[in-house]
This record gives C-alpha cells, structure tokens and sequence, in this order.
C-alpha cells in the first residue's frame, strides 16, 4: 500500500490468492481497511484456487471499500474505470480445480482503450493455458497469478541471474528488474511461503501508455530461502565446517532461511555433528550428502579378492541419488569404520 | 613366526634347562615321564598365559599340574621367537604373587606390552583356541572336534570370508545395525514429532468446531425466540380485536358512528315508547351508552400497573425484555461469526488432509533405511559366498594333504556342516566312524594342516607331541616328508627312534634332542 501511494499507482492488480485459504471475515475486514487507505489506486482482484469462492465464501458477500473490485464471476468478464479508459478481465474460481482453458477463447471486446487480463493458474488443473496463444489474445498486459516464483512470460526471464537456479544470485542487472517490454507476466509471492519457494520475491512494477507496456520487477520480500551447497574437503573438520558455514551464510545475508546440503568428500573419520551448525539460528535443514572419501574404484582395485572389494563390485555403477549407492556407502562405511587397524 | 629358544627357568620338573629349536623338523626325543607334554604345556602358557582356577576346579587344573616341584613360589620362563624378520622374548611368571609377563623386541629393545595385546599382534592374531585347534597337536588328541568347527566358523565369517584379515564382519554388521536402529530412532521421533504437531491441530479444529455448535445453537436459539415472540405478539393482537374492532379504525377508541347510533337509539326510545315510559327507558339507554364509551376510553388510556404486575416483571429475565431490535441484531452478528468459524474449521480441515500427505522428509528417511538392509543383506549374501568358497578351499587343501599320506588312496575328503567328514575311496563314500584310528588321525591331521594353511596368514610352527603312534611307517614317512616340504618348522616331541630313522631313510635334515 505504501508503494502504491508513494508512486502513486493508478492500479493495483491482485491475480488471485490473495489468501492461502477461505478468507475469514476478520481478515477481509482488515485487508479492506489496507485497501481503503489507498489514495490514488484502484484495486482489482479474483478469487485464486486456495481462497477460490465457497458456498458461503465472505467474499460473495463483502463489501469492499469504493476503491476495490472484485470479479466474482466464473467466466471470464470485465471491469470498467471509465477515468482510466481502462478495461480489466478477468474470472474467479469457483472450485479448487478447473480443467477447462477458460482464458484462451476469452478475446477483449475492443471498447476501452487499454484492455487488461487477470488471470490464475496456467497448470494442468488450474486453467492451463498456452503462453503465445494467451498473448495473441490482445490484452496490453496480462497479471498472472498462482506460482509463487516471479516470471516474465513473454520472454521468458525470471529473476537473478535467468535460470531457476537460486545459488548463485549476484548480478541483478539481468532482463527481470531492469525496465523492458512485456506483456504477460508472474509476479510470484511477495514473500515467499515455503521453504521450497527459493530465489527472489516482489511484485510487478508496470507502465502502460499508447506506446505499450514496460513492466519491472522489484524485489521487496524482507528474506529468502536459500537452497546452499557447502563443499567439504577431504580434511576438513566439524569445526571448520561450521566456520564456513557461518562464513557462508554471512556472506548470503543472515536475514535469508537456509536450507543447506553439504557436497563433497569428507574425512571418513569424521562425523559431524549436524545439530550444531546452526550458527545465526536460520537454517530450517541440513543434509549432509558427503561422501566418505572412499575412492571406490581404488578401493576394489586394492581388494578384489575380499568381501569389500565383492561388495563395491556388486553395487558401483548406481546413479547417485539411487538407493544402491547409499547402500554403497553405508556398506562400505561400515566395513572400514570396523576394520582392525594393526 | 619361529620359535627359537625355550627357557624353563622353574616349571614343571624343569628347573634352569635351555632348550634351542630350529628351523625344519626338530624331534626332541624323551623317554616316558620324561616331560616331553611339560614342555608342550611350557609353549602354550608362554604364548597364550597360564591362568589358575578357582576352588575346586584348581586342584586339577594345567597350573597346578605344572607347578614347580621345587621352590613352587618361583615358577617362571622364558621364550624367544622370530615373528616378521624380529626376535621377540617373552619372560612370564605364573605365581600368583610375583605374576608378570613382559614381551620384549630383542633387536631394537622395544618393551611392549602383554596386557595390551601386543603379543598377539606379534603373533598375528593367533590365539589359543586357533593354536590348539590347528598347530598344536596333543597326546592323542588328534580330533579337532566341535571347537575347530566353530572356529572354523567364526573364522569363515571374520578372517577369511572377508578375505582381508582386518575386516571383522561381525563388528560390520554390529554398525550396520546401530546405524539402522538409529535411523529408526530419528524417524519414530520425527513422527511422533509430527503426530504432537497433527494433534495440536487437530484439537484446535475441535476448538473451532465446538465453537461451531456453540454458535449454532445459539443461533437457533435467537432465531426461534424472534419466531416466538413475532407469533405471540400477532396472538395477543388477534384476541384483543372483537368483530366491532375490526370494522373500528385502530385510532379512534369510539367510533362517531356509534355515538350517533347511540344518539339515534336514545331519540327513538323517547319517541317511539309511550309516556312516561319513554323517560325512563330512554334514561336508562342513554347511561348504559355512556358507561360503554367510559368504559372504552378507560381501556384506551394507559393500563396502570398493579403492584403484582410491577414484581412480576422485575423477576421475570432479563431476554424476555430484550427490545426486537436487538434480538434481530444479534441474530445477524451469531450467524457472520458462525459463517466466520466454519470457514475456519473448513481451512483446518484443509490444513490437516495436506499434512497426511507423505512428506519429504519421510521419503528420505525409507530411502536410508532401505539402503542399510540392502547394506547388510549383500554383505550377508557375499559373505555366505565367501564362505562357501573358503569351504571349497579346505576341501581341496585337506583332500591334497589326506593324498598325499596315503599314497593317493583317498583323495577326496568331504567336510560337511559341523565338520562332519567322510572320505571317497574308488567312488564310495565311507563315513568316518567306519575307517580305522589310524587313518582317522590322518584324516584329523590333513583337517588341521589345511587348517592352518587357509586360516593363517602367518606360518606357525607345528607341534605333534606323540601325534604318529598310530601311522604305519610308510604313511608316517608320507607324513613327515609333507611336513618338511611345506612347513617351516615342526616340533616333534616322540618317545620313539621311528621319526628319527625315517627321516634319516629319506635323507631329509633334522635336528634331534634329548629331554
């Protein structure tokens, strides 16, 4: 809200989900008031699958403050703000899931000058739509909302660095948060929800004039989940491990959720101790993926005639990630952390 | 390892006696009584200790047996050997009051340490059960028996199945295991930590959900006390209107038409009746009109209230006061915080069918635990297979030994489960209690031999103290010359010239002492 009437917005768009699940009536209240202490901004929202219109959803029956419009048709249909000779369509669920591509034939009449679409969803269950045929529809610009991770659709780019991959985000001078044209686009959750919902989290900065739409996103989520990997060496100890840990995490932002997977070959000695890694209090998991640093094709070189030499015979070759692998390790683990060392 | 010198400084019959050994085949020749199985015994207590029993058990035991006749205080002795290219010295005093054992390296003068398993990995893992069953051949003690089988199982499984001598199975399963208990230890946590978190939301649902009934009842409640009192409110009004009531507007207390009905009656009543009648009887009409108009503008001014009236309301509760309006009111506030709370309990419910929904967590969890059994089931099958083949291995070995004292006459021995053996002689098989004792001993001897050659590493002396009594000479020749072509040393303690003249018969070396 503050952003709104600092830039003084003429828009606010809220493509659904506005709330996880049914909205309590308490909640729309307090929402309401947000909403009412918008100046200059119109808001206009849809009911999303999570807070999709019940029987007795709050929402059919609310009324929002004067500034606020709710589409709570099931098909797609169309708001009018004459002042801003603007148009903006869209539907709202009525049940968590729809099957039917409810966006694709759904054309803009033509009679305003700007034409918006709000839309929901774009999976197999949620309204699956295909990209280029929504946007030859001829909306100026299309809100998507139902994935919490931001991505332009037109061109494809999503925060950081352009991939999904969330570990290494320092440039920030990519497509996404830079001024570019655009008209259809994700504007993900403003902050993220899961701790799977990694990578950066906003909203949509948009303009709309005669020569078209120019959209950038602008980051604003207080934290983040950060997925990490922490290489371990051969040598290295609990201690240090957790040095570099806290190193790490310093580094990344201590405000930032970690969910950290060690990598790498450790000592097979050594066992850390997983629960005192903790340094800041802001790791939710910690998996330690290490190998003992068993070189196992060495390993069944040396011992070929042995159980352990069979036994690696038996399970190499795995993918990594298969259950016979860990079975590798474990074995051959066990076999050397009990061997007699004379 | 080579046992190089026996030192008897008080042991036995023995006192201060030297006896060196050498390599290749040692007989030492004694007559009976002579204290040939003195010094056997001497071996064995300097390699492996010589423990005394308790109570009765000790008045029959090695120790008192071989206690010193003279001087039984001082009882003591020494033995050097050569194990991995050092001499080795072990000095022991068995007396229970001056009890010591030391091990000393001789070339570099490096004290170890008994107690702390030095010797035995000096000797390269040999231990007494090991020695007795393979080595160390006793006065007509030939059968390994149960023992060597279970060692022999044990071995399978340890030294050998693994085929590396530093592997201990056993301890790897014992890992395995833990790891595993462990493992399940954390997942019964995680879910029991998950049930708590299940059930705090379960109970706040059941919070909700009372809440729920709670509004609705009241709800009803509200609703129907409105239906009530809207239906008592109609009854009253129906009962107070008469049939004139309803002709009658609602404002007027008397309506001007009865006034000039009245009016109308009293005139004809004077008119119409005879005088003086008409006086009377008009007289009478027109007070009985005016008591029905008093008595109807008193009906419409305000009732006052009797006292009991006053009381009665007093007691009576308060809702029974409570104004329309406000029931109606309430009814609309029950029924959105109903809507509200349904809502809720309907999100909870949402949030509990997603929480059962298999998590990641558990995914992994399984994926652990299946790959510590696939651990220690391939483990298992792998070393069931090793000892198979290890099995395979003493067959053959002790088949090539048996072959070779009996001049190819039987050169296939069977050991079956627990070590039961039979031998096959032209394509029969004959049990073992079927053959003579003689050939039994061979068999017995073969067993030990390849024994030894599978199970150890290191190469260990042979000791055979009166082992040959019942070999005819030729397969006790057999013997002998197996003996000095794969054994290192062997220690021949005999009361007989036999082994000597063979020996000598096959040109082979030795070395022969007196006891």
């Amino acid at each position: 809200m503050e952003v709104c009437n600092e830039k003084r917005a003429d828009l606010l768009l809220i493509a659904g989900d506005l709330f996880h699940r049914q909205p309590l009536l308490r909640e729309l209240k307090e929402v309401n008031y947000l909403f009412g202490t918008l100046v200059d901004t119109q808001v206009l929202l849809i009911a999303g699958n999570h807070d999709y219109l019940k029987k007795d959803s709050f929402y059919r029956t609310f009324e929002w403050a004067s500034n606020v419009h709710m589409i709570l048709s099931s098909k797609v249909t169309s708001v009018k703000i004459p002042e801003l000779s603007l148009a903006v369509y869209g539907l709202s669920y009525h049940a968590r899931e729809i099957c039917e591509e409810r966006y694709d034939g759904a054309a803009p009449d033509g009679t305003c000058q700007y034409e918006l679409l709000l839309a929901h969803g774009g999976d197999e269950k949620h309204i699956p739509f295909r990209r280029k045929k929504l946007l030859s529809l001829g909306y100026d610009y299309v809100a998507l909302g139902h994935i919490h991770k931001p991505c332009d659709m037109e061109l494809g780019k999503v925060p950081g660095t352009g991939s999904l991959d969330t570990a290494g985000i320092e440039g920030g001078d990519c497509g996404f948060e830079a001024w570019h044209r655009s008209r259809m686009a994700y504007s993900g959750a403003l902050e993220p929800v899961d701790k799977n919902d990694t990578g950066l989290h906003g909203y949509i900065e948009g303009e709309l004039t005669k020569k078209g739409c120019r959209i950038r996103f602008v980051p604003c989520a207080s934290r983040e989940y950060v997925h990490m990997e922490v290489p371990v060496e051969k040598q290295m100890t609990g201690h240090e491990l957790k040095k570099r840990i806290r190193t790490m995490i310093e580094d990344r932002g201590t405000q930032n959720i970690y969910r950290i997977i060690l990598r790498g070959f450790r000592d097979p000695d050594v066992l850390f101790d997983l629960t005192d890694m903790d340094s800041w209090g802001n790791i939710t998991d910690l998996t330690d993926c290490t190998k003992p640093a068993y070189d196992f094709a060495r390993l069944l070189k040396q011992n070929r005639q042995d159980i352990l030499g069979r036994y690696i015979e038996s399970l190499i070759g795995y993918e990594e990630d298969s259950v016979e692998y860990l079975a590798l390790c474990e074995g051959v683990q066990a076999l050397m952390e009990t061997k007699v060392t004379r | 390892m080579k046992i190089q010198e026996l030192r008897l400084d008080n042991f036995g019959k023995f006192t201060d006696r030297s006896i060196r050994i050498g390599d290749g085949v040692n007989i030492l020749y004694g007559e009976n009584e002579s204290g040939k199985s003195t010094l056997h015994t001497f071996i064995k207590g300097m390699l492996f200790g010589m423990e005394r029993g308790r109570g009765r058990a000790s008045l029959h035991d090695t120790f008192s047996t071989y206690q010193p006749w003279k001087n039984p205080g001082y009882y003591s002795g020494a033995l050097r050997f050569e194990s991995g290219g050092k001499i080795f010295r072990i000095d022991r005093n068995f007396d229970k009051n001056a009890k010591k054992s030391e091990l000393l390296c001789e070339d570099d003068g490096e004290q170890l340490s008994v107690e702390d398993g030095d010797l035995e990995v000096v000797l390269g893992g040999l231990n007494a059960g090991s020695y007795e069953n393979t080595v160390s051949i006793g006065q007509l003690r030939i059968e390994t028996g149960q023992p060597l089988a279970a060692e022999f199982k044990n071995y399978a499984t340890n030294y050998y199945a693994a085929g590396n001598s530093e592997i201990k199975l056993e301890k790897t399963f014992q890992y395995l295991d833990e790891k595993r208990k462990r493992l399940e230890r954390e997942i019964k946590d995680s879910l029991a930590d998950k049930q708590a978190r299940r059930e705090r939301m379960e109970q706040e649902a059941s919070y909700v959900w009372r809440d729920v009934h709670r509004l609705e009842e009241e709800y009803s409640r509200i609703t129907e006390e409105i239906r009530h009192r809207q239906e008592t409110d109609e009854q009253e009004e129906t009962e107070n209107r008469r049939v004139i009531d309803e002709l009658r507007p609602k404002k007027w207390r008397i309506h001007p038409v009865e006034i000039v009905v009245f009016i109308v009656i009293v005139v004809l009543a004077f008119i119409l009746i005879a005088k003086p009648w008409n006086y009377l009887v008009s007289i009478i009409i027109f007070l009985t009109c005016g008591l029905y108009v008093w008595n109807r503008m008193k009906v419409g001014k305000r009732q006052e209230k009797t006292p009991p009236e006053i009381i009665l309301e007093e007691i009576t509760p308060k809702e029974e006061t409570i104004p329309m309006e406000k029931l109606l009111w309430e009814r609309d506030h029950v029924g959105e915080e109903l809507q509200e709370k349904k809502t809720q309990y309907g999100n909870l419910k949402e949030q509990l069918d997603e929480f059962d929904e298999v998590s990641e967590d558990y995914r992994e969890y399984d994926k652990r635990r299946l790959a510590l059994r696939m651990a220690a089931d391939k483990l298992n099958e792998l070393s069931g297979e090793l000892q198979k083949q290890l099995e395979d291995r003493l067959n053959g070995k002790a088949s090539e030994i048996l072959g070779c004292i009996t001049d190819e006459k039987y050169t296939r021995l069977l050991i079956e489960d627990g070590l039961r053996m039979s031998v096959m002689s032209e394509g029969r098989k004959i049990p073992l209690e079927k053959l003579s004792r003689g050939t039994v001993e061979q068999i017995y001897f073969a067993l030990r031999m390849a024994a030894s050659h599978v199970l150890h590493e290191e190469e260990y002396p042979v000791i055979l103290d009166d082992t040959f009594v019942h070999y005819d000479d030729i397969r006790l020749a057999n013997t002998l010359r197996w003996l000095c072509e794969n054994r290192k040393q062997v220690i021949i303690f005999t009361c007989q010239k036999r082994e000597a003249r063979l020996l000598d018969e096959m040109g082979i070396m030795y070395q022969e002492r007196y006891v």
